[in-house]
């Protein structure tokens, strides 16, 4: 068990629950025809969490430090893939499907082990194209295929 | 009608050619996943769900969920006899409920029987699953029955029941997973209210309105998060696997076998049908008692037929008991079945006592197609064991990347906005942070499917009484909930207070 992690986490949660208490008290009290307006469940549930983030901190408190042997992590990989996982997601739009896909596919391959380009790159280019043909073509779904200066 | 006549229109459903093909494709990726290591049946569910979608919208409505939670199913039981695969060829388990498969199969498997353990784990498997289909069969409408008398303050207390059995043994503490139960139910909040039209936590941002979908949530907190964990462990390398050999079963194999598989589909059956104690409970349990009534214990461990023909039986007749309170109550008592339900409601069907009656289609349509899935399972696995175990070696150097693409592809196919992509991203780094540091994630996906239906009921009870919180506890059988609740979150506590190994479900 990582105390800090456990330390921090409550933390976040006892703003989240008091956010949540504060922002319903906010809400309108009653609703037309019942005396149970849309605050009270929200209410209610911010309040046990900011009761159980209370608990939680104290056991992070009273939890004795562990030792844990947890290997590195691979923190370059990691965020080059997320970094271009993001760019890839915000950019879906602008650049298509097709495109966007292919180059994501390439990148984090190519980050994941080095060489063999050349099955990355055929593995990128058939699962963009095949995922593009079986769904906008086949079942004519919606997505944009390429970037609209393009087509 | 009788259940005979239900029945018999739920198999005119199944054999329609298209869900036929979908049950197949379902039992098919199923196998598969469980055979990844990776991916487990909870992301496997998640991350199908956008492409069914997909794949079934030019039908009406109501045979589209038909279609869609055939294909879903399928994957949820292919995937519970999948892990098998890898627990006896690789010793890694593909989930966690087929982990201590790994304690006889891996055993058999150094000795040259990997063929008649793989054949064994599908035929517990079949058995187990028709079991349970049976059971289900019988036990469904008599539920539902029960079921349809319930009052809102009655629903709450049962629901609020599922939570906490959920949270009592998910995970290493129960604070936290009362917390992640808490933090799912509050999520649910967020958007219009139902009853009174008041948006609540928008912030006047008009995405947020129609609140934070459940898709993307499970396919980030599951998918992407188990993806992210083994980028930053390095975990893409692949194993050595074992040599199959001969693939059936010798006489004798079979009849060590028989036993086991019978008390390991009654027991798994039955643990499947409790919320909270999924197909790792049940896997665990039917391994014990097998080793308990054996005339030779110390032969388990060494090899012996029996300690995968019963937990293997045991964690597939656990996935089917799993779907009665799903499918009679709309209770899921696992991360698996939320998910499922979460299918469910997207296509605006409501699983439920009164799903028998308003979409027999749906229900006895998913009866009759599992039947069929079961069947489906073992022919299709008995001749290409060899070809699952091929798949074991598709490097996850080309997996990792791929799974991240289909989760892009599949949520932006179903939602078509940007912002849910990016809560997608975010979704899956909370999901490895919070599963690293034993925050479970199962709990958090019931709250946030349950959400909305318990506060529905609270108020539609609450109205009743006038606002007095008492009538949860004048009502008979909603007072019975609740003091079960309250057990089954104080047992567990008051147990490990004396010092006793809980046996935690790690599953969902």
């Amino acid at each position: 068990m990582n105390r800090t992690f456990d330390r921090y986490a409550s933390i976040v949660f006892l703003l989240l629950g008091i956010g949540f208490m504060w922002q319903s008290a906010k809400i309108s009290a009653s609703a037309y025809g019942s005396t149970v307006g849309p605050n009270i469940f929200p209410f209610g549930l911010g309040l046990a969490l900011v009761l159980l983030s209370i608990r939680l901190f104290y056991e992070a408190l009273k939890a004795k430090p562990t030792e844990s042997q947890k290997e590195k992590l691979d923190y370059k990989r990691f965020f080059m893939i997320f970094a271009a996982a993001f760019l890839y997601a915000y950019f879906l739009e602008v650049i298509g499907y097709i495109i966007g896909t292919f180059l994501f596919l390439l990148f984090a391959f190519q980050t994941l082990e080095r060489g063999k380009w050349l099955k990355s790159i055929l593995i990128s280019a058939l699962f963009s194209g095949g995922v593009y043909v079986i769904f906008v073509v086949l079942l004519e779904g919606s997505m944009p295929g390429f970037p609209s200066w393009l087509s | 009608m009788n259940v005979l006549d239900y029945l018999a229109d739920g198999f005119m459903t199944a054999l329609q050619w298209h869900n036929l093909l979908f049950a197949f494709i379902g039992v098919l990726i199923g196998t598969s996943v469980g055979v990844l290591p990776g991916i487990g049946p909870m992301s496997g569910v998640a991350l199908l769900i956008p492409v069914t979608a997909s794949m079934t919208s030019g039908l009406p409505a109501e045979a589209a969920a038909t279609s869609s939670i055939i294909l879903l199913a399928g994957v949820y039981y292919g995937a519970m006899y999948g892990g098998s695969t890898t627990s006896i060829l690789l010793n890694t388990p593909g989930e966690s409920s087929s982990v201590v498969t790994t304690l006889d199969g891996y055993q058999m498997a150094k000795q040259g029987r990997a063929g008649p353990a793989l054949s064994i784990a599908a035929i517990g498997s079949f058995a187990a699953g028709l079991f349970a289909l049976v059971a289900l069969i019988l036990l469904a409408q008599p539920l539902s029955n029960v079921a349809i008398k319930f009052g809102p303050a009655d629903y709450f207390s049962l629901m609020l029941l599922g939570l906490c059995a959920v949270s009592g043994l998910a995970g290493k503490s129960i604070t936290k997973a009362l917390i992640m139960t808490v933090f799912g139910l509050l999520l649910a909040t967020i958007g219009m209210d139902t009853v009174s039209g008041v948006a609540r936590f928008t912030f006047d941002i008009p995405i947020l309105y129609s609140g934070l979908e459940f898709l993307t949530i499970a396919v980030g907190l599951f998918a992407l998060g188990e993806v992210f964990k083994s980028i930053l462990e390095r975990d893409y390398i692949a194993g050595q696997t074992s040599k199959i050999g001969r693939i059936l079963p010798t006489r004798k194999d079979l009849k060590d076998s028989a036993g086991p598989i019978a008390r390991g589909s009654v027991l798994g059956f039955f643990i499947g049908i409790l919320p909270g104690a999924g197909a790792t409970l049940a896997s665990f349990f039917s391994y014990i008692v097998e080793k308990k009534i054996s005339k030779n214990p110390e032969s388990f461990g060494k090899g012996n037929i029996a300690g995968v023909a019963a937990p293997e039986s045991a964690n597939n007749a656990a996935s089917g008991g799993a779907m009665i309170p799903l499918l009679t109550l709309g209770i899921p008592g696992s991360g698996t079945t939320a998910i499922l339900m979460g299918a469910l409601i997207m296509y605006n069907i409501q699983p439920g006592p009164l799903l028998f009656e308003e979409h027999p289609q749906v229900a006895w349509g998913l009866i009759a197609s599992m039947l069929i899935g079961n069947l489906l399972l073992l022919v299709l696995n008995m001749p290409l064991v060899k070809v699952f175990a091929k798949v074991i070696q598709t490097p996850a150097k080309y997996l990792i990347p791929i799974i991240i693409a289909i989760s892009i592809f599949g949520v932006y196919a179903v939602q078509a906005q940007i912002f849910d992509l990016i809560l997608l991203l975010g979704c899956g780094i909370a999901g490895f942070l919070l599963a690293r540091n034993d925050f479970p994630l199962a709990p958090l996906v019931l709250g946030l499917v349950l959400g909305p239906m318990i506060e529905n009921n609270m108020r539609r009870a609450l109205t009743t009484s006038n606002g007095d919180f008492m009538i949860f506890l004048q009502k008979p059988m909603s007072l019975t909930f609740l003091i079960i609740a309250v057990l089954w979150i104080l047992v567990p506590i008051l147990l490990k207070r004396r010092g006793k190994e809980v046996v935690v479900n790690e599953e969902g």
